[in-house]
Parts: structure tokens; sequence; C-alpha cells
């Protein structure tokens, strides 16, 4: 099939804080908007298409995502639309809308401030109310739940955890936007308490918020709009069963068959090809059963001696802003081809894989192949 | 669009106050069947799903999609959630049309609903917005200056919207999934006390649960359908911001736009007379004068003329919600897609009793926001 070809041409995020007290969503939203905006030296009359996600919980009222549109810049009036997710899934469906044609350009928001909140109890409620839910599950039992399945069946240990924890770490300190910006060996983060065993809090990102602007745009526009534009040369998303006794938690199914579509639809036979891997794995079990659904490694290996660079960011372990984790890791792709990763940047990158997830255990997820060529001809 | 988008099958529940019958998936799910056993396909021939719905606090549920999987026969299947307030239902049956447009999905099912007895949608509806004092009036409070604002405007008398108000429920009667079907007179409505002037309450829409599934296909899938399809000749999203200064709340740029969109696309230049039925988002009963000036089927100040004149009636010159529309059932998040659905039906000639007769192209549409966010889509008889 010969589709368009469309690139990520610019990317502006917040630094990821626990609280930015003085400023609301929309005011930690609009800088990146005119930031990246500016970065491709055009003028929001010369976007055709917006599209943000974000979440009335997280912004603790129902319609937080009206007062968007005013500083996305909905004025005039503007093509839009708004999901309840992470704004990677924005990002996917504006792809779509741009293959569907007449639309050439498009921003992708993500927002949201999570101080003003407890997601704790906000993750509870993402549950089935029914079943889940009044157990008082919340996301790091869930996830604590899913990351003993998957150390049980592979005999990975709490060692092995800390590893990829601290790799993350050192990864972070060298990325201005994370959060968590120390490097901490892995010995030391063993010896932090559970949150959740067999989750230590020390492999666990803090609540973190930050406002992401990503512009997309379609051949002849993007080559204007961006000297390295980061192409898209492949995608697919799937969901999954919500419920944790319905699906097995210690591999992820639908990442496994996400990585396949998005890799066939770029023609490329293996992830292990491609230079950089930005997951969104919250805690470090996370990042292994999505490493051995994209079938990056054989065996349990924890630092692949060749292969793709992943989370040169520091992941979502460095910083977890939710509803924008994903976006992060799709503007990380970008960032790492384009070569403006700065002191993060992995040398001579010019392919990735993006992922972004939805829900609890990686219940829904989403895979972006990105290249410095263009797909199709 | 890159290639032809159709809607082949069309499922709804029974609305109702409160449909203690069934779960929150059992609800969806009773619409989905029938949409699927509509369109003559299982499970296994749809390529992705898209739901909406109004703001997850409604039932108190975060992203309720993720528990619906199962509902939706969504797993292994790429899946997007929609939500753009009130204009959520149209919305989301926009982006179903999208991803078939792209080529890249031959057959999509797109759902919404809202199970408004699961929480209180007085407090749902009553949000906070930036700079203005909490109302807590819910969507009524907030809308009643946009309708007193019209009066003022154009002079309206004030028996228009109890008109409207009867012309709804009579339509409803026609509509066996309607929420309020019994007969209402003028003198009920104008007697009825007013719960924010000037709506009172019979020219309210009620508070439902409810749901509604469409299928949405390429050209090709639709024309293997055992069914006569509704092709879609267009459909646009479009918003605008709140706070700008002198911005028409009466008839929002947006929706002005968005209907030269759908318009322009569908080759409609005289929307009067090439349209022969629409299905219009009127949560209030002056709502229906005020989108008919937006949505430029009459001039400025026409639109309450047409109601006096009894235009829009059932069997008159262009039949306004056949369905019975907002006023007679409403669950929020459903409310869109029941509009453009309902729209889709008269195409495919299975709206039952209250099918209009020939019609050939139709309108549907839906609003949101502080009467910012508007979804349209034209749709036709024929290819």
């Amino acid at each position: 099939m010969n589709l368009r070809n469309i690139a990520v041409v610019g990317f502006a995020q917040a630094p990821i804080v626990a609280c930015d007290e003085h400023r609301t969503a929309q005011e930690m939203l609009y800088p990146q908007v005119r930031r990246a905006l500016a970065d491709c030296r055009v003028e929001r009359s010369d976007i055709d298409y917006q599209v943000a996600g974000s979440s009335d919980y997280i912004d603790g009222r129902p319609f937080g995502f009206v007062a968007a549109l005013d500083v996305m810049g909905a004025w005039p009036p503007v093509q839009d639309l708004h999901l309840e997710m992470d704004a990677a899934f924005a990002a996917y469906y504006a792809w779509l809308r741009m293959q569907a044609g007449d639309c050439d350009t498009a921003i992708v928001c993500g927002y949201g401030k999570v101080s003003e909140g407890d997601p704790p109890r906000l993750l509870n409620l993402r549950l089935d109310p029914y079943y889940q839910a009044p157990i008082g599950l919340d996301g790091v039992s869930t996830a604590a739940l899913q990351a003993s399945a998957y150390m049980k069946r592979n005999a990975v240990s709490d060692g092995d955890l800390a590893t990829i924890a601290a790799n993350n770490r050192a990864a972070g300190a060298r990325n201005s936007d994370a959060q968590l910006r120390e490097a901490v060996g892995a010995d030391q983060l063993a010896k932090t308490p559970w949150a959740v065993a067999p989750l230590r809090q020390g492999y666990l990102p803090p609540r973190g918020e930050s406002a992401v602007c990503l512009v997309l745009a379609a051949e002849g526009k993007a080559e204007r709009m961006c000297a390295r534009p980061a192409w898209i040369q492949g995608t697919d998303q799937r969901a999954e069963l919500q419920s944790l006794g319905a699906r097995d938690l210690a591999r992820s199914h639908g990442t496994q068959l996400a990585t396949e579509r998005a890799l066939a639809m770029a023609g490329i036979a293996r992830a292990a090809d491609l230079d950089v891997i930005e997951v969104s794995a919250a805690n470090p079990a996370e990042e292994l059963i999505l490493r051995n659904a994209m079938d990056l490694q054989s065996g349990i290996g924890l630092e692949p001696a060749s292969g793709p660079a992943i989370n040169p960011s520091g992941g979502p372990i460095c910083g977890h802003p939710l509803m924008m984790t994903g976006l992060i890791r799709l503007g990380e792709a970008f960032r790492q081809i384009a070569g403006c990763a700065g002191e993060h940047q992995v040398s001579e990158a010019r392919s990735a894989i993006a992922h972004a997830t939805s829900g609890h255990c990686l219940q829904q997820n989403l895979v972006m192949v990105l290249g410095a060529e263009r797909r199709w001809s | 669009m890159k290639r032809p988008v159709a809607v082949v099958g069309v499922g709804q529940t029974q609305h109702s106050a409160r449909r203690a019958d069934v779960s929150i998936p059992g609800l969806v799910r009773e619409a989905v069947d029938r949409a699927l056993l509509d369109a003559g396909l299982e499970h296994k021939d749809i390529d992705a799903v898209v739901i909406g719905k109004a703001p997850d606090q409604l039932e108190g549920v975060m992203q309720p999609e993720q528990f619906l999987v199962g509902a939706l026969g969504a797993h292994l299947k790429p899946m997007i959630r929609v939500h753009t307030a009130g204009s959520v239902g149209a919305s989301t049956a926009l982006t179903a049309m999208t991803h078939v447009a792209s080529g890249l999905f031959d057959r999509v099912l797109t759902v919404a609903f809202e199970k408004q007895s699961e929480g209180n949608a007085m407090w749902a509806l009553s949000p906070t917005l930036p700079f203005t004092p909490p109302l807590v009036a819910g969507a009524g409070g907030f809308f009643a200056p946009y309708c007193r604002a019209y009066i003022k405007k154009t002079g309206a008398p004030p028996h228009i919207g109890p008109l409207t108000a009867v012309s709804a429920r009579d339509n409803a009667g026609r509509n066996e999934y309607a929420h309020l079907r019994e007969p209402i007179s003028l003198d009920d409505v104008m007697n009825s006390p007013f719960l924010w002037e000037p709506i009172r309450y019979l020219e309210t829409c009620p508070s439902s649960d409810g749901a509604i599934a469409l299928v949405v296909a390429s050209e090709e899938a639709a024309r293997k359908g055992p069914r006569q399809p509704a092709w879609i000749k267009s459909g646009y999203s479009y918003a605008e911001a709140m706070w700008v200064p002198g911005r028409d709340q009466v008839s929002p740029l947006a929706g002005r736009a968005c209907a030269k969109a759908v318009y322009d696309k569908a080759g409609i230049t005289d929307p009067w007379n090439q349209i022969d039925t629409a299905e219009i988002y009127v949560p209030f009963a002056w709502f229906e004068a005020m989108w008919l000036e937006n949505l430029g089927f009459c001039d400025v100040g026409e639109g309450w003329k047409i109601i006096d004149r009894g235009e829009q009636k059932f069997g008159a010159h262009l039949p306004i919600n056949p369905s019975g529309g907002v006023l007679a059932s409403n669950p929020i998040g459903a409310s869109g897609m029941l509009r453009l659905g309902e729209a889709a039906l008269q195409m495919m000639g299975r709206a039952g009793a209250h099918q209009v007769e020939g019609a050939k192209t139709a309108l549907g549409h839906a609003y949101g926001g502080g009467a910012q966010y508007f979804a349209m889509w034209i749709v036709g008889s024929e290819a």
C-alpha cells in the first residue's frame, strides 16, 4: 500500500516537575505550542488540524480539555479533535487524518496536572467498577502483580530490576527535560523500601507533570519546517481485555502484534535493527516485558551488547506525566533522528521506535516506527 | 476524503431514564450486537473500534473504554476513545469515518454511550470554568443566557420554544427507541415551570441511559453488505476558543465554518432546498431556531419563523429531528452519534414510522462545550 509520507517536524516539552505551582495546565501548554510552531518557522494559521490527549479526571473536572482550545489557538475556528487517551494516540490519529486527505499539517498536544489530584485514587477508578476497582487496586499494585508474573516466569531477580532502573537513572541524568536527573546505582536503588513488592520505590517514577506539543507535516511541507524530519514509516496499535485474570500478564501480546504490524508497514525485519527504542515503561519489569514483545533480546540479558539504545532519555522511570508519557516517547524519537537530543543524543541515530500505552498493565499499546528516510516513493 | 465511506449498520438501545436491566458493558453490547446484526457482520470482520462518550465523571469510571474492551469486541484490535463534550457522539463517528477514508481499515465499528443513571448529571454538567464563578446550574443554566440573547436579538415570540418541544415529542411518538414518547400540547409546555428562564421543564432534554453503534465501511465492503448503505458525502469537526471578546455565542463561527465545510464538500449550495431532512442537536428547545440560522437554512432572525410556520415538522418542507431528537432522548455521549445515525437510517430507508418519504440527502449535526465544538456529516442515499 502506498501511503503519504508524514513526519514529526517539531516538538516542545515543558521540563517534567513534581508540581508547577504557578501555572495551570493550559498556561504550561501555551509556551510549548508557541515554541513548537516557532521551531518549525510557521504560524498557527499554517496548521490544518489539531488534536489533543488529556483526561478529565486528571484535570479534576468534567470538560477540562475545553480550556485548552484557547491556548492551542482555536481562533478563528479550526478543525479539531480531543481524545481521552495518552496524547501519543492523538498523534496516531492525526497521522490517520492526514492519510485521509485535505490536511497537510497538524499539532498534537498533551497536558494535565497530576499535582492537583490523587493519582492512585484516579487510577483505581480506571479499573472496572464491578470486580476490580472495589478491591482497592491502583496503578502501582496492578503493576506489581504484573512484575511478579513476569519475574516468576523468567527467573528475573530484584537485582535485575535494580539494574534496569539504574540504567534509566543514568540516562535521565543527561536529559534536561527529565524529572529525576541524578544517576543512582543499582545497589542503592535495591535498598529503597517496597512500594508494592516486588516493586521498590527506587524503581518507580515520582509524580510528575508537563505539557507537550508535537508538530506533524506531510511531504512537501515537512522539509520546509524541519531540516531533519523524522518520517513515520509504520504504525499500529492494539487494545486488550482489561481483566487482570483474562490475559497473560507476563507478556504483552498487544505490543508484540503492534510491533510486528508497524515493522511490516515500515518494511523493516526486526526492531533490533533500529537505533533507538523509547518505550512507555513506568517500571523495570514493564521495560523487560516490552523488550520481549519487541523481540529485542533472546534471553533476559539486561544490557544488550549491541543493538538499539533503549530509553536514552531516561524513560518514564525518570519522568512520567500521565497522558503525555507516550507522546514524549514520540518526541524523543524525533529528537534523536533530528539530531537535537542534546546531551542524551545517540550518535548517528537514524531510526527509532516510539511506544505508548494506555490502561493498567500495558493494556493498550501503540508502536510507531520512525526514520530519517521517507518510506513511500 | 481519499476514498468513499458508507454507513452499513446501525444499532441503538432502548433509551430510558434508568436501564436498571443492564450494566454499562451490557448497555454498550446491546447497541454493538444490533449494529453488527444490521450490517450482517461479526466481530471478526471488524478492523478497528472507535468509542466516544462525554465526561468520565458521568459514570465515575476513568477511561471506561479500557474495561469495555470485551463488550466492544476490541480485544487485539486498534481502539480510539474520543471526547469532545456534547458533540462527542458525532465526532466519534467522524473519527471512524476517517479510519476507513485513510485506506487502512475496511470496516470500523463505532460506538457511543452514556449511562447517566450511574451518576449525577447535574453535577457532572456543572464544570468550573476559568475566570468564572461556579454556576452549579447544569447545562441548562449555562445555555439559558444564550437562548435569552437569541430572543432579544431576533424578537422571537415566547411560544417558539414550546412549539419546538411539541413538535419534537410528536416525532418521538413515531420512534420506538425514544425515551420520552407521550404527546404534549402547547399548553402543557407553556404551563410547565421555568427551570432556567426562558427554558421551561418541557423544553428541556431528559437525562437518559442509552447507546448507539454504527458500522462504517469502504465502498467495496459496503457493496457486499445486505442493505442499502448511507453514503457519507462529507464530514468535519470544528472547534473555537471560549474567551474571545465579541465571540458570537448565539451563532458561533465554528458552527458556520463546519456547515460550510460539509456543504462545500457535498456540493450543497442551497441547504434549505437541497437537504431533505436534518437531525440536529437541540438539548433545549430554543436551540432549534438558533441552529436553523447557524446552519444556513435561513437568514439570521428567520429561524423562529420557520418553526412558527411549522415548516420543520414531520411531513413539511424540511423535517427536523424526525426521531424526536435530543429533546426526546439524551444519553449525552451517544446523542451526537444518534443524530448522525438517524440521518444515516433515513438514507438507508429504514427509519420505520419516522421515515421521511423520498429523502435523498440528510444532515447530521451535534455541538458541545460552550457552543464551541461542532461535528457534522452529510449523508446520501446514492453513492
